[in-house]
């Protein structure tokens, strides 16, 4: 045990340097802490300066509309385009309920758009800076689906999703199935034909599944119709035939067992289709982005044909403008510039996205075979299954209602959950969630 | 307490290193377990992804490490983001450790009104589920303009109730009584008696805590993720995860590296606080 | 620690020797010096939960303006299988890492003990996994379950069992990130035990010795015991984060889903209470709901640990 003598002459020895730090260390917080506040109280709730924020994800916009864009514009404003990983939706809205640091232009992913249309006052209405006069070169049915129900435009169409059917051409052509493009289109043309392909698949070649999953197949019949979960009063539409309809056809894909149990994106479902395990997919035109991406050691092994019955429509986004931009005038003519025929085009080229402006079509970078798919001209399936895609409502409220029925089928598929009660359990939570959210049942 | 009745022979010293080795056995194990994936993260972040992703799994480190390197610094504002981590852990460290051994002397050696109900209040506090406040905390922040800054991180994060808690049962029992009374017929005030009675006996604790601190600060992600809305001006661990693709078009060797550089600094500063920690932590506890 | 606050500091008697005589005059500065803590506290504490309470009985959507739904979703919440299983799931996680990790920890802090070389170097070793980044850790931890191509796998097929779907069964994730926890926390506990272990006076053991007790004999009844508060205290701290736990399953689990981030895998069989809260709020931008569901989180926090407390408790009075 020291004496106390003892210890304060210790004490004393490193008083000085102790003081000293404490000094700069208060001075720092103080100086921090004062520094926030003082940003706090002028912080702007969008960019600053010269700045022109642009939020998008990977695979959302092209490369070089991007570089373009910010060179063209670059006497007016710092076109910052920055590439939002992880969940965007999430982000994007918790940053517009932040208030602060606010996009001026923001990326609108196709399949979120029903649901930000409620709150349209987030977002300036695109009619008020001249919109209309473009409306005519763009898809109709994608010029709609950016506009709220009161007809507010919030979106400014990037590209569509046309849905074709991916396949890997060596491993159809061993497992004696059609393999040719023309061939596959014609003869696998129904939902019963795609199945029966499937098993002849497994069959002959051990090990192999037609899908990866049962959602796959589900998601996209409902997205071959016109209708989704909620109609346009409120509406819970998710117990009639047309879902049923899909849910009747994916529970038998898992039943001939032409699905797999892995799940999308995971190494194990990646090294599969890498090894012509999974050689189909049924995706949209963003989709050949993922895959050359993901799968790079694929290329050439793909052919592009029509996915049964007719072509889904499964994303495709929008640019839109926030009531946080300083300059809504220039951040418009920055839009429709980056989104007009020719730049879409070219954000085929880098990114897949399939152009929802027509006059792209006969554009020469849409008429370029593409190694990655053997040399196929992939817009010779994606043109004209763009042109077919049926017009749905989406509601707002499709997200919240869809995800119980989307869940319980994915439950089926992978842990082999009986799919009578797994319908009852999809259609309980379905009715307490209309419930909670005031969608009459 | 078990007392016994017969006695035995003491054991035979073949007995004794026979169980030295077979101790030292089982803790080497122990520490190959607790190293590995620090091993694994190295293999990672040194092969492509495709190559990560490959039966039989690769043991050997690989050459890929510029590479992947190049990508991480291509994609995020890396050192920009170690920065704001290293602003917000330092500070928040100095704040809790000021405040924190402050409050902690007062509840271990100070009797006063309302000393009870305010402790027990400090038990519940440590209870509530730090997620709670999230949403609430983040509207509040919203209306005075800090979310998108470190402050948003900074302030929160300097009511660290385990600290208080922390401190007390250290400063109890490693603070003699003897010795502040000392002081205080030596005529020191409150502020003299933390200054240079409690503080200077406290520094293994204090060092304990600071570095677990900094490390929980360095380690964040859920709050920073939802409060820094500024995607160029971010913590290293959002930093990290923004690293994530769609579609799984993750590039796990450049994620990996970058985690694996993210744990550099936290390993500079526990290897430097790690003698005080561990090494005096017992004894301090004791006298 | 239940002792403590029965204990009154021995020097209550003599604090009126240090400052001015008169009532509050005598204590001001005391407050003072807890107040800071209090004071954020009221700001980032007690305010954000009152707001959330507030919130809860409110329905808004995080834009729009927020609407009076009385206890409509505590109702919701009672009857929300998910908000239930979401429990199950996290109770189940949490006692299949924190019993091995307490058993481990122990035996580990004894062993440290006992052993007299190379002891900082194992305790710098055993301390390590609590310094890194639970991100950086999930994704390695992700890879080595991975089915085909994690090391787990290879090393079953290597002694000639099957392969386990680890990431997408309903139990494999549960044991994916039981395991994740009981790794980072195994040794930060040991070192804790190892502080407390060196509190026991060394005559008991030569006592015990003299007697010609054996090894476990001597841990079962000295040992032990005298950990009692060690143990409370660290399974106090192991109960309420570990029934927090989000960034182990988020991360682990986040690629598993194309819908959400927060999905907690097949089934949602790693989705913790904190990570179905997550959902609710941020992928449902339902806060109202989100701040009843936080509650929710906060009553089977405190239930669980007065259960926790009691139980060690009680065990320590026969």
């Amino acid at each position: 045990m020291r004496s106390p003598e003892k210890i304060r002459k210790a004490v004393g020895a490193v008083r000085l340097s102790r003081r000293g730090l404490l000094r700069a260390g208060l001075a720092g917080t103080a100086a921090t802490a004062l520094g926030g506040l003082a940003t706090g109280c002028a912080v702007p709730t969008g960019s600053t300066g010269r700045n022109m924020v642009l939020w998008y994800w990977d695979g959302g916009l092209g490369d070089t509309v991007l570089k373009k864009a910010k060179a063209r514009y670059d006497s007016t404003v710092d076109l910052k385009a920055i590439k939002i990983g992880g969940y965007y939706r999430s982000k994007l809205i918790t940053t517009l309920t932040g208030r602060a640091h606010v996009p001026d232009i923001a990326g609108l992913k196709g399949e979120d758009m029903a649901s930000y249309l409620p709150d349209a006052d987030q977002f300036v209405d695109l009619r008020t800076l001249g919109a209309q006069k473009y409306e005519s070169q763009y898809l109709p049915w994608k010029w709609q689906q950016g506009i709220a129900d009161d007809g507010t435009m919030v979106g400014f169409p990037i590209d569509c999703g046309p849905v074709a059917h991916f396949y890997q051409y060596e491993v159809f052509r061993k497992a004696g199935l059609p393999y040719e493009p023309a061939d596959v289109s014609a003869q696998l043309n129904t939902w019963e034909k795609f199945f029966a392909a499937g098993e002849q698949l497994r069959r002959r070649i051990r090990g192999t599944s037609l899908l990866t999953d049962v959602n796959s197949v589900f998601e996209n019949i409902v997205q071959q119709g016109s209708r989704r979960y909620v109609d346009k009063d409120r509406h819970f539409i998710g117990d009639q035939e047309h879902v049923r309809h899909a849910w009747r056809l994916a529970v038998e894909a898992k039943r001939r067992g032409i699905v797999s149990d892995l799940v999308t994106g995971t190494p194990d479902q990646i090294s599969a289709v890498d090894t012509g395990k999974l050689p189909s997919q049924l995706g949209a035109s963003w989709a050949t982005y993922d895959i050359k991406n993901g799968n790079p050691k694929t290329k050439g092994k793909w052919r592009i044909a029509d996915m049964p019955v007719r072509p889904s429509n499964n994303g495709g986004s929008f640019l839109s403008i926030t009531k946080a931009c300083r300059e809504p005038e220039r951040a418009f003519e920055i839009i429709a510039w980056m989104l007009n025929a020719a730049n879409q085009a070219s954000g085929y080229v880098d990114a897949g996205l399939f152009p929802s402006t027509p006059a792209s079509y006969g554009l020469k970078q849409l008429r370029e075979p593409d190694p990655f798919f053997g040399g196929q001209v992939t817009t010779d399936v994606f043109g004209p299954a763009a042109q077919k895609i049926v017009v749905a409502y989406n509601s707002p409220y499709d997200v919240a209602l869809g995800q119980p029925i989307k869940d319980e089928i994915k439950n089926v598929g992978v842990l082999g959950k009986d799919p009578d009660k797994a319908w009852s359990d999809a259609m309980s939570k379905c009715r307490r969630i209309a419930k909670h959210l005031g969608v009459s049942y | 307490m078990a007392s016994l009745q017969h006695t035995r022979r003491p054991r035979g010293i073949k007995g004794t290193r026979g169980r030295g080795i077979a101790l030292h056995a089982v803790l080497i194990a122990g520490l190959l377990l607790s190293a590995f994936p620090f091993y694994w993260a190295v293999i990672m972040s040194t092969h492509t992804s495709s190559e990560i992703f490959s039966y039989p799994p690769k043991l050997l480190p690989g050459s890929h490490f510029l590479q992947n390197l190049r990508s991480l610094f291509d994609n995020i504002d890396f050192f920009g983001s170690m920065l704001n981590s290293l602003l917000v852990a330092s500070a928040v460290t100095f704040l809790v450790l000021f405040f924190d051994s402050l409050a902690a002397f007062v509840f271990a050696k100070f009797d006063f009104p309302g000393r009870r109900a305010l402790f027990v209040l400090l038990m519940a506090i440590f209870m509530v589920p730090t997620q709670m406040a999230i949403i609430p905390q983040f509207v509040m922040m919203a209306k005075i303009g800090w979310i998108g800054s470190m402050t948003a991180l900074i302030v929160p994060a300097a009511a660290n109730a385990f600290g208080i808690f922390w401190m007390r049962q250290y400063m109890r029992s490693a603070i003699h009584d003897e010795l502040l009374d000392a002081s205080r017929i030596d005529g020191a005030n409150f502020l003299r008696q933390y200054w240079h009675v409690a503080l200077p006996v406290v520094r293994p604790g204090l060092a304990f805590l600071g570095i677990f601190t900094f490390m929980g600060q360095w380690n964040d992600y859920a709050w920073p993720l939802v409060a820094l809305t500024n995607p160029d001006n971010v913590t290293l661990q959002v930093a990290l995860s923004q690293l994530n693709g769609v579609h799984g078009t993750t590039d796990y060797g450049m994620v990996m590296t970058g985690a694996l550089l993210a744990l550099v600094p936290l390993l500079v500063v526990f290897a430097i606080g790690a003698k005080q920690i561990i090494g005096d932590l017992g004894k301090g506890a004791i006298r | 620690m239940a002792t403590a606050l029965e204990k009154p500091p021995v020097i209550a008697e003599r604090t009126p020797a240090a400052g001015p005589r008169s009532g509050f005059r005598r204590y001001w500065h005391l407050y003072a010096a807890i107040s800071p803590f209090y004071l954020l506290f009221l700001a980032f504490g007690l305010v954000p939960v009152g707001f959330s309470l507030y919130l809860s009985f409110h329905r808004w959507d995080g834009l729009g303006s927020m609407e009076w739904a009385g206890l409509s979703q505590y109702q919701y919440l009672l009857s929300d299988s998910d908000f239930w299983s979401s429990i199950g799931n996290t109770l189940l996680i949490w006692a299949l890492a924190t019993f091995p990790m307490i058993f481990l920890a122990m035996v580990t802090a004894v062993m440290l003990n006992s052993a007299v070389r190379f002891k900082n170097g194992y305790r710098f070793a055993y301390f390590l996994p609590n310094v890194t980044s639970v991100v950086a850790i999930a994704i390695v931890f992700g890879s080595v379950f991975s089915t085909n191509f994690g090391l787990v796998n290879a090393l079953l097929q290597a002694v000639g069992l099957d392969q386990v779907a680890w990431l997408n069964t309903p139990w494999g994730i549960k044991v994916a990130i039981a395991t994740l926890m009981t790794w980072q926390w195994t040794g930060y506990n040991a070192i804790i035990f190892l502080a407390g272990l060196q509190t026991i006076p060394g005559e008991l053991y030569e006592a015990a010795r003299v007697d010609g007790a054996n090894p476990v004999q001597t841990f079962f009844r000295i040992t032990l015991p005298m950990l009692r508060p060690t143990l409370l205290f660290v399974l106090v701290v192991s109960t309420v984060t570990g029934l927090q736990s989000f960034t182990e399953a988020q991360v682990l689990l986040q690629n598993t889903s194309n819908d959400s981030t927060f999905s907690g895998g097949p089934d949602h069989a790693g989705r913790t209470m904190v990570l179905y809260f997550f959902q609710q709020t941020f992928d449902n931008n339902d806060f109202g709901y989100g701040a009843a569901v936080a509650w929710g989180i906060f009553l089977v926090v405190v239930i669980f640990s007065i259960i926790n407390w009691r139980l060690v408790q009680r065990r320590g009075e026969d």
